[in-house]
């Protein structure tokens, strides 16, 4: 354990990399004073996933990653919608899926908002439709915010967090 | 002899039933009138999702069935359609009235059921599993999956191979290069056309940089759910190196549209500072995370698959590596040249894996480096033939099967067989033994895809 010490004090604080552009800075900065105002300190998250390609979740994971660790905005993933404010909507709305993503939504406590992530929830993404697929999630829930990119990097992940933030 | 998959194509006459061996295939000529075949589920286990994605997707009956509940048709789905059918051409489903599902279950005094998912609580995709608990014993787990089911089979028929890449690229997001590897096999197959060395040494490049990123995503995700938070943190940091490493080589963080005829320019200095970096760090890692006896504690004899049980289910990757089995499409000539050597654990337990991991990490570092070269080659390509083509590639999660046919010069049929559509039928083996919470540290091992499984 002492040598992960060692190495830990030797490498120290990793996330604010000169190679990640000032505009980081500028949109935590931002980022972390919207959450206080709206959200009293922290927004909660519940990520659903309608039929992605799993891509869209690893860049949402990469967001805890000491690169970005998003948290330190305030701006958490939550296990239960119950806890959430925000239903993070990725995928292509299966036909099997879509019962899920409404009741999950339905446990939300009010206020409560939809983003959607990347191209597949509103059908831009190469996927064309099939019997099996009810995208896009526009005919279903009503989305206040949308993260496009297939898939959206975690800076642009960022962006559009902060983006929906300016809107309410 | 190796099960592969089986899997149907509708012909103008008949229906074709395909099995798959490693040493061999067959096939079945059956009558569209009343399409019914026997099982082949008493000698493959792993052949009973085959069998009821068939029913689902054709109306095969299948006879002496054990199991005859619909696989990918869920509660909701229509009854009596099949779309996979030549002349099911429907764009929009109405919801059928709710039938329920029959779970295994087991029942006794004392005996109750857990639920989980299709939603589950960290960000991954969506599955269900139920669990028979008695306390916190896992007496039986069923995995129930096909909620990310897209119809990707039905999609790209009728499609031209060059319009089905796009797709193929985004069938599993985390095997995207390996999808990409096995539609290369086959658009070069159709083309009857060969690969010159370079651009196969690009593309295994690729393919490992990709391992690369998914193990070192696992390394730490695996001790993260024994409690072990600090090894994610590491490993994350190193996954969204090499994941930037793939954006700076390929456009990309995922590599999608990476595989292409035409190789471009890489820095091989900066490249192999990377890979001088990363070895290090692993060194360091492995010397760190084998010296913490608590999480070993958990990680030993927990989610035990048996060398006989993973030959019965026809595992295969990681999961069937760490049970003792020498299995791995990478096992040729081509890549025994560039420094691949198999990594085989004994204990097929979650340590097994993790270790499996570790070791494929060192060969891939190993491999990358005779991977580089610099090289400008553009490989022109020829007409498409029309015809039946198959081929196969070692994903970060084992082995992945692709079979296309070529009909007027468009796509009659698409089948994918994900690793982990084997994988998932052997997980709930794995449970016998152990408590309710080691659940998500066993599931984690395998780590296996939900989106290339449910198509
Ligand atoms: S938007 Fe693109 S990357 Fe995201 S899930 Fe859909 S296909 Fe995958």
């Amino acid at each position: 354990m002492i040598k992960f010490w060692n190495k830990r004090a030797k490498l120290g604080v990793i996330t604010e990399k000169p190679e990640l552009e000032e505009s980081l800075k500028k949109i935590r900065k931002e980022i972390k004073e919207s959450v206080k105002k709206h959200f009293a300190g922290s927004l909660a998250i519940r990520m659903v996933d309608s039929g992605s390609c799993n891509a869209c979740e690893a860049e949402c994971n990469a967001l805890s990653n000491p690169y970005f660790d998003l948290e330190r905005l305030g701006i958490y993933f939550v296990a239960s919608p119950r806890h959430a404010d925000v239903m993070l909507l990725s995928g292509v709305m299966t036909f099997n899926m879509t019962p899920h993503v409404k009741e999950a939504y339905a446990q939300i406590p009010s206020p409560k908002w939809v983003i959607s992530v990347g191209d597949c929830p509103m059908m831009q993404a190469p996927y064309e439709r099939t019997y099996a697929i009810n995208a896009p999630v526009t005919e279903h829930l009503q989305v206040t915010h949308h993260i496009a990119g297939c898939p959206p990097n975690p800076l642009e992940i960022m962006e559009g967090l902060l983006e929906f933030l300016r809107k309410i | 002899m190796r099960f592969i998959a089986r899997f149907c194509k509708e012909k103008s006459e008949c229906f074709e039933i395909i099995t798959i061996y490693d040493e061999h295939s067959e096939k079945e000529e059956i009558s569209k009138e009343n399409p019914s075949i026997k099982t082949i589920t008493k000698k493959n286990p792993a052949g009973i999702w085959f069998e009821r994605k068939m029913h689902d997707d054709f109306g095969i009956i299948i006879k002496d069935a054990f199991d005859k509940r619909p696989l990918v048709h869920q509660e909701r789905f229509p009854k009596d359609i099949h779309p996979l059918r030549k002349d099911f051409t429907q764009h929009k489903l109405q919801e059928a009235p709710y039938l329920p599902y029959k779970y295994e279950e087991i029942r006794g005094d004392g005996v109750f059921q857990v639920a989980v998912g299709p939603i589950h609580a960290g960000i991954i995709e969506p599955g269900h599993f139920q669990f028979s608990q008695a306390g916190e014993n896992m007496l039986h787990l069923e995995v129930r999956h096909f909620y990310t089911h897209k119809g990707i089979e039905k999609m790209l028929e009728g499609k031209r191979l060059e319009d089905a890449k796009p797709i193929i690229e985004r069938i599993s997001g985390n095997e995207s290069i390996a999808y990409q590897i096995c539609y290369r096999d086959i658009y070069l197959q159709a083309t009857k056309q060969e690969l010159p060395l370079s651009l196969q040494k690009r593309h295994a490049l690729l393919l490992e940089i990709e391992r690369t990123i998914h193990h070192l995503t696992d390394v730490g995700f695996i001790p993260n759910d024994a409690g072990f938070g600090a090894a994610l943190s590491f490993a994350s940091k190193l996954s969204e190196e090499a994941r930037r490493k793939m954006r700076e080589l390929t456009g990309h963080r995922f590599g999608f549209g990476a595989v292409s005829f035409e190789n471009s320019f890489i820095d091989i200095d900066g490249f192999n500072e990377w890979l001088n970096d990363l070895e290090k760090s692993l060194d360091f890692f492995e010397d760190w995370i084998m010296d913490i006896p608590s999480l070993w504690d958990r990680f030993d004899t927990t989610g035990i698959l048996s060398l006989k049980q993973a030959v019965k289910y026809a595992s295969v990757g990681v999961v069937a590596r760490a049970s003792g089995i020498k299995i791995d499409r990478r096992a040729n000539p081509f890549y025994l040249e560039h420094g691949f050597r198999m990594v085989n654990e004994e204990s097929g337990d979650v340590g097994a894996r993790f270790k499996v991991r570790l070791g494929e990490l060192k060969n891939s570092i190993e491999m990358m480096r005779h991977f580089l070269e610099e090289d400008d080659t553009v490989l022109e390509v020829a007409k498409i033939c029309d015809g039946e083509y198959q081929s196969f590639c070692e994903s970060s999660m084992g082995e992945l099967f692709m079979s296309i046919d070529i009909k007027d010069g468009v796509i009659e049929r698409f089948f994918a067989r994900d690793p982990s559509f084997m994988n998932w039928q052997a997980v709930h083996i794995m449970m016998q033994k152990d408590i309710i919470a080691d659940f998500p540290l066993i599931n984690k091992s395998c780590d296996l895809s939900y989106a290339g499984n449910d198509l």
